[in-house]
């Protein structure tokens, strides 16, 4: 008898432990998801005005993120969270419209009086600072303060460093670590408010680099320091309150941010927002459903979209973000060396299947660009048969027949993460359906990229995906720019390196009228897809949250920073 | 309670007296004969020890399960394709991404997974990929534990220093740390030693690791027991009669150790297979697409609330096997030696 009370107790002891090893490895933070579950409620003010189009302005909107944003510090976030939070309180000189779709890709002045003045040798910008301008803390802004944001980019090694060494002497800048050395190719007047950048080669892009957050205006006194738990004064219709790390921020609407009459830039309706760090994406996805938070950043798991789509009708959407899913394909290493072998697997994927393993939440697509940006023309027809259907195998066990390369050897690399493994490993197996031999090699999250972008690797194909710094073509096209192929640290995966194509990116990416060279790009994501050099399948949708006390129309998916908190507003 | 001279039987032991008094009149009763006359005795056990059988043999016929009934391989994707279930057509895959659930019918009897693969499959060949491993690394942590032990033991000095301070450091290390820390190591670059080279990926990879992490909890014990033995009269006798160390240590002393290996082996089976699971779980075990029943869980836990049979079934598995391994185990000892306090420590 006691022998059989002791298996018992072993039994439940057994299912108990494989319990807790199943629950051990999922996002939930219990300590973390009850603090933000009491602390997070709407609190909405009872006499608020209404809005022109019916909503109402004021109140305290509280919102959750999953992951704390890299920094508070606009010179050194390089994260969505980040972005999202300190696009409403740091303003550059260029920024975007606040709208949805291709128009919110479009560029407008931000704290400069009109867009930059550009040289006929494409090296030389001019811009004008608005005046009257103060940040939130009441101190004038000058132009010279635009040299030391950048000065503070580049002396705090930010991620987005890269981005302003066009500007003359800032290689000299960051390789004399001076943070008060001047940077020759800024020039300033504080009297005139005159800002003159000159560049070392024309890049066209720049003016979407002078609209990153890593160029929010600071004040000239900023310290050359990590910000995140002070965060500097800047100009915008907020200003950051509040910022823990791992635990949340706090936005208060900026009052002079008004009277500074911006076009085109809204001054904000919700008095407050506070942001709550929840990694348990469970219990955001409940809690807004329930109305007690009003906002979740991060689309809901997968095991929950079922629910959501039922449960929060009319205050949830899917929107297709800038951002390209792909297999890169190594060029240099066989088979992939092989056109036919690449056509053969562009042929052979289904990209029906790769949408679902992402949960309906992607947009299946033939082309490297994604929708929203310039430069995007729609391959149709697919030379490689509708993206929406199903795909065809039999042309490419032909095609791999042809080529020679029936029973390659081919490792398929991916890593740990949510999405990634999955399609890694229906990526290996559609290769073996085709008749290579592949296996997937997954590998861990962090190291992964390096991993892949060593040459020594010789990682033969694997799981990519891009999302952009900014909505121009250039960001996502020096992918397959020849040009920029590395030993290490490559993130031209696949090796693509075909001088007609080079050619055309070079060109395109050193004329800053893209539209007068949208179709350049055009061109170049055609060839690419034409010989295969990518296995581009979609483009990720992320998605719009919000509490039934939300305004649905006031929810903008802006597609550089996503949800733009600026605009919404309660009911 | 009556005890019996462990020099009459060969086992030391407390038995009720007619059980006891049994045992002394059974003619000519070796000690194996009489442990295996305890271990029918011990029902429990015994049906434990069946069902550990038929989940082996469960698992060893995955491939004509799937060949001849499931018609699919444990890695064959089948994500945008469909079904025929009681003649409804389904998808196996739904477009939120949620995959089929248990159809008892012969394919997708247990449902699908994310990418399509049948659960049911993937479980009996995820089974052998577990058990193989379970085994593969029980032998050895015997092979390595049992030299080890004999030699600290009976040696002793500088041999022994040497060789119990390599299983404090060993011991100072939680096993999963120590096994998450090699696996993803080796996973990724393999491990080349001499002429021995292990791709990254290889099974080899996880059972070496699990094989080498647990040989600290049974080496253990053995120099334990070797330090006793090697003061016992029949090893003065075998010296006396100029028998070498080495002779001693395993015509005479390893002889003597059978009945404590034989009691760890099953105990240690099961924890390698729960380390299995766990290394796996974590990424740092079996790598995909190979089933195992870690990986399985692992690759559930995403599907939580909208397909709960991809971790319970494999969940379901590893209790089995951990059970009927630890009951048969301890009804093993029990046998061999109802009075021993054995436990894998750790």
């Amino acid at each position: 008898m006691s022998k059989i009370r002791r298996a018992i107790a072993a039994l439940m002891l057994v299912a108990v432990s494989a319990l807790v090893l199943a629950a051990c490895g999922s996002d939930n933070s219990s300590t973390t998801s009850t603090s933000a579950g009491t602390s997070a409620s709407s609190t909405s003010s009872g006499d608020t005005p209404t809005t022109s189009t019916g909503g109402t302005t004021g109140g305290t909107m509280t919102g959750y993120l999953t992951s704390s944003p890299d920094y508070m510090d606009p010179a050194l976030s390089y994260t969505q969270e980040g972005w999202l939070l300190l696009w409403t309180a740091y303003t550059p000189l260029l920024t975007y419209k606040h709208a949805e779709g291709a128009a919110g890709s479009e560029l407008i002045p931000g704290l400069a009086e009109a867009l930059p003045d550009i040289s006929a040798d494409r090296k030389t910008y001019k811009l004008k600072l608005r005046s009257g301008l103060k940040y939130s803390d009441g101190t004038p802004v000058k132009a010279s303060d635009f040299e030391h944001t950048i000065q503070r980019v580049l002396n705090l090694e930010s991620g987005g460093t890269a981005f302003y060494l066009p500007i003359v002497g800032t290689e000299a800048y960051v390789k004399n670590a001076k943070p008060d050395a001047d940077i020759p190719g800024i020039v300033t007047d504080d009297q005139t408010g005159e800002i003159t950048i000159k560049l070392t080669k024309p890049v066209g892009s720049f003016a979407n680099v002078l609209a990153m957050d890593f160029a929010g205006l600071v004040p000239g006194n900023t310290p050359f320091k990590n910000m995140t738990t002070d965060p500097p004064p800047g100009v915008g219709p907020y200003m950051v309150t509040r910022s823990v790390p791992n635990r949340g921020i706090t936005l208060k609407k900026n009052p002079a941010f008004a009277s500074f009459d911006i076009p085109e830039i809204p001054t904000g309706n919700m008095d407050q927002i506070d942001i709550t760090i929840n990694k348990n994406q469970h219990q955001q996805v409940e809690d807004v459903i329930q109305n007690k938070v009003d906002f979740v950043n991060d689309p809901p798991p997968s095991d929950l979209v079922r629910e959501v789509n039922e449960k929060a009708k009319g205050r949830y959407a899917p929107y297709v973000t800038n951002s390209t899913y792909y297999v890169f394909l190594n060029n240099r290493v066989a088979p992939f060396d092989n056109e036919k072998v690449r056509q053969a697997v562009n042929y052979a994927i289904d990209k029906r299947a790769l949408q679902r393993i992402f949960g309906g939440l992607l947009a299946p697509s033939c082309n490297f660009l994604p929708p929203g940006m310039k430069g995007y023309v729609k391959h149709d027809p697919c030379p490689y048969g509708d993206p929406t259907q199903a795909p065809d195998t039999a042309k490419a066990k032909q095609l791999i027949q042809e080529s020679g390369a029936a029973g390659a050897d081919v490792t398929v690399w991916g890593d740990d993460e949510a999405l990634s493994k999955p399609v890694t490993e229906y990526v290996a197996s559609v290769m073996s359906d085709i008749g290579l031999k592949a296996t997937p090699k997954i590998v861990e999250g962090s190291v992964y990229f390096q991993t892949v972008g060593n040459q020594k690797t010789k990682a033969q194909a694997g799981f990519a995906n891009w999302f952009q710094d900014f909505p121009h073509p250039a960001n996502f096209m020096f992918l397959i720019n020849g040009k920029s192929i590395q030993n290490t640290n490559n993130q031209n995966f696949g090796n693509v390196d075909d001088p007609e194509i080079n050619k055309l990116i070079d060109d395109a990416d050193a004329n800053p009228d893209l539209d007068a060279v949208a179709d350049q790009y055009a061109k170049a994501d055609r060839l690419a897809i034409d010989h295969g050099y990518i296995a581009p399948y979609g483009n990720a949708e992320l998605t719009k949250l919000v509490s039934d006390k939300i305004d649905w129309s006031s929810v903008i998916a802006q597609p550089v920073y996503n949800v733009d908190l600026t605009q919404i507003r309660f009911k | 309670m009556a005890s019996i001279d462990s020099a009459e039987t060969g086992f030391s032991t407390d038995l009720p007296p007619e059980i006891a008094a049994e045992e002394r009149r059974a003619p000519g009763s070796g000690p194996w004969r009489i442990a295996l006359r305890r271990l029918r005795r011990n029902k429990v056990a015994l049906v434990f020890g069946v069902v550990f059988v038929l989940l082996v043999a469960l698992s060893l016929s995955a491939p004509l399960y799937a060949k001849h009934i499931a018609h699919t391989t444990p890695y064959k994707n089948r994500i945008a394709d469909t079904i025929t279930v009681h003649g409804q057509q389904k998808n196996i895959v739904d477009f939120d991404g949620t995959p089929i659930g248990p159809t008892w019918t012969k394919q997708y009897f247990l449902g699908a997974d994310r990418n399509g693969r049948d659960v049911m499959v993937r479980l009996l060949y995820g089974g052998r990929t577990s058990l193989l491993i379970g085994f593969g690394a029980s032998l050895i942590t015997l092979v390595l534990a049992t030299f080890f032990g004999l030699m600290a033991g009976f040696f002793g000095g500088w041999i022994d220093a040497i060789i119990s301070r390599c299983f404090d450091v060993m011991w100072a290390f939680p096993v999963i740390l120590l096994g998450v820390a090699l696996g993803v190591s080796l996973n990724l670059g393999g491990i080349t030693v001499g002429p021995l080279s292990l791709k990254g990926g290889s099974l080899w990879i996880p059972t070496i690791i699990i094989g080498i992490s647990y040989v600290v909890y049974l080496g253990r014990p053995i120099r334990g027991q070797v330090l006793q033995l090697r003061e016992k009269e029949f090893i003065e006798a075998a010296r006396a009669q100029g028998l070498g160390p080495w002779r001693i240590m395993f015509s005479e002393l390893l002889p003597n150790l059978a009945s404590t290996l034989l009691v760890f082996f099953p105990l240690i089976v099961a924890n390698a297979v729960l380390l299995e699971a766990a290394l796996s779980f974590l990424g740092a075990g079996v790598q995909p697409p190979e089933p195992s029943w870690g990986v399985m869980i692992s690759e559930g836990v995403d599907l939580l609330t909208t397909a709960p049979w991809l971790t319970i079934a494999p969940g379901l598995m590893l209790v089995l096997t951990v059970l009927s391994l630890n009951i048969f185990g301890e009804g093993v000892r029990d046998a061999l030696d109802p009075r021993a306090k054995i436990r894998m420590e750790h």
